[in-house]
């Protein structure tokens, strides 16, 4: 390299730095100097300085580079290695997105949106809303505003990726010289380097989720202990107590099958019991080999513990008692082999105002939240009783209902002031709380028909409430990112759950009551302890925003449906994704446990009832280590409905379904 | 999205004149970015209200919530896309009355919500109501057909069946073109019960035929009737097939079917063509005379001049459809005398109905592809004798060559040129050795124009010389045209 090259460079360099005045001396200095070299070190032949100087008196701010640079990038991944492209193509995301926010901060808007969308398309599949989100962003106030951008900007993207790909991807970073490149893929991504083969594409989902830094506190909260066993002396178990004199007694109707299944339940709780009964399984496990593969299927599935309440819980009437225990002790047993009948409550002449339906837990009540701030309650033992009217479709119950006389067959409930968007039966159905947009919930009486309570907290609206499953107790989650616990004697919440990023969208509690899970648009589900108001788990997976929730009765496990339609079964210990069920078109508003655990039946917009075989895919799951994926044939069934869109659903306690949405008009 | 033209529109809409260029640069961004926002909002509140389409008053709420006051007026206003220019859309924003609005009568109050409960499944089966999706129905209706079936030993119609009878009668009678009708045909192809209805059909079918010769989209349907009966595989209509044939027959070659000039009655006959032949090969095995009958009747129909055109196109496109083999055996022996008497029909000199003229030439079409299929056949079946090789070394000289091995010299009238012949094809030709390539002369000779007219190809195999002495004066009938049905591999040997 010449020496005037070089003052050339370190000219540019100056100038550009601002030092102006610097500069100009350097050049007098040399037009003096003109001849003599004054170059000591040996940077003439040293071609890595060289282009490490060369680079810095380039025009950094030059918006084309980034396009460039980018697209060289682009295709060198694309034309990699089959085995090593998908983790290549991971760093694509993480890259577009910081190239895309470094123009706008740097003020060129039109050439970052001429980037963003010539490779909008490269990830549109994967990052659809991320990528709706940030194509708003168009000056650097709105990244500084837009906290999804702050966040993003603030954080390092975690990217797994093999020892191989690594190579390969610095190896043409710096045969390439592509700084810039390499300056936002040092800037913003944390490679978690792993030695052997890369992992196979489909079934690596943290991958995809661009989370940042979150993922380590994710993984720290994770490690928290959880106790998701049943609460001691539940009605189950006061069932099996009671149930074998019951059952004795009851022989004459021939209930052999509540029969057998409690003996199944006696075993495995005897197994849970006896502490000793898990070394009789190792001793066995070396003496027999044939017997091993029975004795696993019970072993995985050890029922947990028995927690304590950590809530203080109402106390339960006899009477509601022993109702419960008669339903339970009549429960059908379902499989994939025995399904369950569903009883569909269809609204009609809803005028698109129907936001929520809910299904008091024995079916008879049916709730509806309306767009125009009402709620209205039906109850079906009545329609049902006062002739096959109802069933008769829409004409005859037209005429009946909108005659002169305006007789409704249903108790309307007005105190809201905004739609109302969830509705909740107290577990006797004796209570309804309603949540809405005018920030407000309010405690019915379905006895009284008359609002007792109004409990105010939140500051935006309440998207959704639930009942404890003892009653007493609720929660609630809004629009202000939090979800509130509450109890039905108090005004003001008890607790606060806050830590999401966006809306709190969906909200259940954990069968144990000790815990509640909230789904958010953030993508992301928690756990979080209703004693201490701490979260305890994140869920990362779905790729877009959470809709429904549902825990197993069992309370290891947890389902939840996003706005894909995609559902995905979660083991609450671990905090991982057990398997995603997929199936669905649309939004799955609905998720629903059968009574002992053994279905989860989705509900969803486009029009269909599935339901889904849980118990092969939860024990399978050590299988699937092994064999790897093998298994996509959970869902057992799938029940079109007539174009109506399923909003709500319910087991009853004897395992009937019960389904509940608006009939909508075919788009035409 | 929101462009700097929009925010001085806007400007310009709302009284500000002068608005610097900077402003506006500024704004747009900025305006595009808060109506994203406002719609991440309404779109959560669309989600919240379980709906799928977003619609105003979830846009209304999102301001509420960004303490903004709810734009007024937007509830159910539909854009218009302006005719001319794709981009452009507008309010269809009509001047109404006010007295008419005032007089107009009060319009009926909405019907008020209500709740109807039903059986999605009972025991995981869904049962067949109306109130369930109409496409379990169907496979139900199916399930209870199948139950019938017992029933059909005692040939009691039951009540489900007649009623089908029925209704899909009628739907052929009077509404042959909807949907239902169509619903109808697939479940006559596949439902296993009907087999009891079959002589109900058959004879429904001869009797409508005859009623409605005049009537072409009756026809039509009860063609498509026929052809889905008798595709249904569990259905035995052999023993009606003495009854239905008939009356597919009629429709192929009817001197006239349907009234009017428009309609279309050369597509029934195609339609009705394909049908006999899917019958044929699929019952011919079964019935043996019953190819020789149909094949007697199309052939009497062709061979009568007195016949009309029509007719001819309907037994043309019959055989055709039978087979390259009934073509062959059938019409190409007879293809010189016809067309003497189709080609005056064809021109506008003697021929002056243009209807009739039309005909003429369909009926040409049809003769056309019909040879011509036949002549693509057999040269197909020669191909193997022909090396690839071959069409390339013919191009050496850039000249126009022949290959030809005669052992029958007697058909070939110039031998001339073989030595050279040989002398081309060198090393790496020609194993053509039972069977013979034989090009009239005119081709051979050198610096012949690249396609030669009166081309007259002949393949030959021994046991097919009478048959192919039809095929041999193809292109003096139909001329260059027939260059369209040698396959490309063979076309090489012209060029």
């Amino acid at each position: 390299m010449d020496p005037e090259q070089i003052n050339e460079f370190v000219v540019g360099y100056l100038k550009k730095k601002g030092f102006s005045g610097a500069a100009k001396d350097l050049e007098d200095y040399h037009h003096q100097n003109n001849g003599s070299s004054l170059s000591s070190i040996d940077y003439h032949n040293d071609p890595e300085l060289t282009k490490l100087i060369r680079s810095f008196s380039q025009q950094e701010d030059d918006p084309t580079r980034y396009r460039e640079s980018y697209s060289k990038l682009r295709s060198w991944a694309y034309n990699s290695l089959d085995l090593y492209k998908h983790e290549l193509l991971r760093v694509m995301y993480p890259v577009f997105i910081h190239c895309y926010m470094d123009l706008v901060g740097k003020g060129h808007t039109q050439e970052a949106r001429a980037f963003f969308n010539s490779f909008r398309k490269d990830h549109e599949m994967v990052h659809l809303r991320d990528l709706q989100k940030l194509e708003g962003v168009l000056s650097p106030s709105h990244l500084e505003e837009m906290e999804f951008a702050r966040s993003l900007r603030k954080s390092k993207v975690n990217i797994k990726i093999c020892q191989y790909s690594y190579d390969l991807l610095l190896q043409y970073l710096h045969r390439t010289e592509s700084t810039l490149m390499l300056g936002i893929i040092n800037e913003h991504i944390n490679f978690q380097v792993y030695s052997g083969q890369p992992t196979s594409s489909s079934d690596d989902i943290e991958a995809v989720t661009i989370v940042g830094s979150f993922q380590d506190t994710a993984n720290h909260i994770n490690q928290k202990e959880i106790q998701w066993g049943l609460l001691e002396d539940s009605l189950e178990d006061r069932l099996e107590k009671t149930g074998g004199l019951l059952s004795d007694s009851e022989k004459g109707q021939g209930e052999s099958k509540d029969g057998d299944a409690d003996d199944s339940k006696k075993r495995s709780t005897e197994i849970g019991k006896q502490g000793s009964s898990i070394k009789k399984l190792k001793k066995d496990k070396a003496g027999n080999a044939t017997a091993k593969v029975a004795r696993l299927e019970t072993s995985t599935v050890p029922p947990a513990p028995r927690v304590k309440p950590e809530l203080a819980l109402p106390v339960m009437s006899t009477d509601v008692e022993q109702s419960i225990l008669e339903d339970l002790r009549n429960r059908v047993q379902l499989s994939s082999v025995a399904m369950p009948s569903v009883s569909f409550y269809t609204f009609i002449n809803t005028h698109n105002g129907l936001n929520c339906a809910s299904i008091s837990h024995d079916g008879s009540l049916v709730a509806g939240g309306f767009s125009d701030s009402s709620i209205k309650v039906w109850d079906m033992a009545k329609i049902g009783q006062s002739g096959s009217g109802a069933l008769q479709g829409e004409n005859d119950t037209n005429d009946s209902i909108g005659g002169p006389n305006g007789r409704r067959n249903y108790t309307l409930l007005l105190g809201h002031s905004g739609p109302v968007y969830s509705a909740t039966f107290s577990p006797p159905g004796d209570f309804v709380l309603s949540s809405s947009a005018d920030t407000t919930i309010r405690l019915w009486s379905t006895k009284l028909n008359a609002n007792l309570v109004c409990y105010k907290g939140h500051n935006y609206p309440v998207w959704d409430v639930q009942f404890s499953p003892f009653g007493h107790y609720f929660a609630s989650c809004s629009h202000d990112r939090t979800a509130r616990i509450w109890s039905m004697d108090q005004i003001q919440p008890l607790r606060i759950m806050a830590g999401h990023l966006s809306d709190v969208d969906c909200v259940q509690w954990h069968p144990n009551c000790n815990y509640i899970a909230t789904g958010s648009s953030d993508k992301t589900v928690r756990l979080w302890d209703v004693q201490t108001g701490e979260c305890v788990r994140i869920f990362i997976g779905h790729r877009s925003m959470v809709l429904s929730l549902a825990m197993s009765p069992d309370g290891r496990y947890m389902a939840s449906g996003d706005e894909d339609g995609t559902i995905m079964m979660w083991d609450l210990s671990t905090a991982r994704c057990i398997t995603p069920l997929m199936g669905h078109n649309s939004c799955v508003w609905s998720l629903c446990y059968s009574g002992e655990g053994s279905l989860l039946a989705s509900g969803s917009a486009d029009c269909t009832v599935k339901l889904w075989d849980v118990t092969s895919s939860t024990k399978s799951t050590k299988a699937e280590e092994k064999n790897g994926n093998s298994n996509r044939l959970r869902s057992l069934r799938t029940f079109p409905t007539k174009s109506t869109p399923v909003h709500a659903l319910r087991f009853s306690r004897r395992n009937l379904l019960f389904a509940a949405g608006a009939l909508s008009k075919p788009a035409s | 999205m929101v462009t700097k033209e929009s925010i001085e529109v806007i400007a310009q809409s709302i009284g500000l004149s002068t608005l610097s260029p900077d402003v506006s640069a500024a704004l747009a961004p900025d305006v595009e970015y808060r109506v994203r926002e406002v719609m991440q909002e309404a779109i959560k509140c669309m989600r919240h209200a379980r709906r799928t389409t977003l619609m105003a008053h979830d846009v209304d709420s999102a301001l509420h919530f960004r303490n903004l006051e709810p734009t007024s007026g937007s509830k159910s206003m539909r854009f218009k896309r302006a005719p001319e220019n794709r981009e452009l859309y507008f309010f269809d924003d009509k001047d109404v009355e006010l007295k008419n609005v005032i007089e107009a009568p009060l319009p009926n109050a909405p019907p008020d919500a209500s709740i109807t409960s039903h059986w999605l499944t009972i025991d995981g089966i869904q049962p067949s109501i109306p109130q369930n999706s109409p496409l379990q129905a169907v496979s139900d209706l199916k399930r209870s057909e199948y139950k019938d079936d017992v029933l059909a030993a005692r040939q009691v119609l039951s009540k489900e069946l007649q009623n089908y009878f029925d209704k899909v009668t009628e739907w052929a009678l009077t509404q042959s073109g909807s949907s239902l009708f169509r619903q109808a045909l697939s479940s006559l192809e596949i439902d296993p019960g009907l087999h009891p209805l079959v002589p109900f059909f058959t004879s429904f079918i001869a009797e409508e035929i005859v009623k409605n010769m005049d009537n072409y989209p009756v026809l039509l349907a009860l063609m498509r009737l026929a052809k889905s009966l008798l595709h249904n595989p569990q259905v035995h209509i052999e023993p009606y097939l003495n009854q239905l044939m008939p009356s597919i027959i009629t429709c192929l070659i009817a001197k006239r079917l349907g009234r009017r000039l428009s309609d279309n009655h050369w597509d029934l006959r195609n339609f009705t063509a394909s049908t006999l032949a899917s019958t044929c090969k699929r019952f011919g095995h079964v019935y043996h005379n019953l190819l020789p009958r149909v094949t007697r009747s199309l052939l009497h129909t062709f061979l009568d001049p007195t016949k009309s055109l029509p007719q001819h196109y309907g037994a043309i496109q019959g055989m055709v459809a039978l087979g390259l083999n009934m073509v062959r055996f059938l019409v190409l022996p007879n293809l010189g005398p016809y067309l003497l008497l189709l080609l005056p029909e064809m021109v506008p000199e003697k021929q002056k109905e243009e209807a009739k003229r039309h005909g003429a030439w369909l009926v040409y079409g049809a003769l056309m592809v019909a040879a011509g299929r036949c002549l693509y056949e057999r040269l197909k079946t020669s191909e193997t004798l022909l090396s690839p090789p071959t069409s390339s070394v013919w191009k050496i000289n850039g000249k126009l060559t022949n290959a030809r091995q005669s052992k029958r010299k007697a058909s070939s009238d110039n031998l001339t040129h073989q030595p050279p012949l040989k002398k081309i094809a060198g090393g790496g030709i020609i194993p053509m050795s039972s069977t013979q390539m034989q090009v009239n002369g005119t081709t051979t000779i050198p610096q012949q124009s690249l396609i030669g007219r009166g081309i007259a190809l002949r393949t030959s195999a021994p046991l097919d010389t009478t048959v192919d002495n039809y095929l041999f004066p193809l292109f003096e009938y139909f001329g260059e045209s027939m260059l369209m049905f040698t396959p490309k591999h063979e076309l090489s040997f012209f060029l």
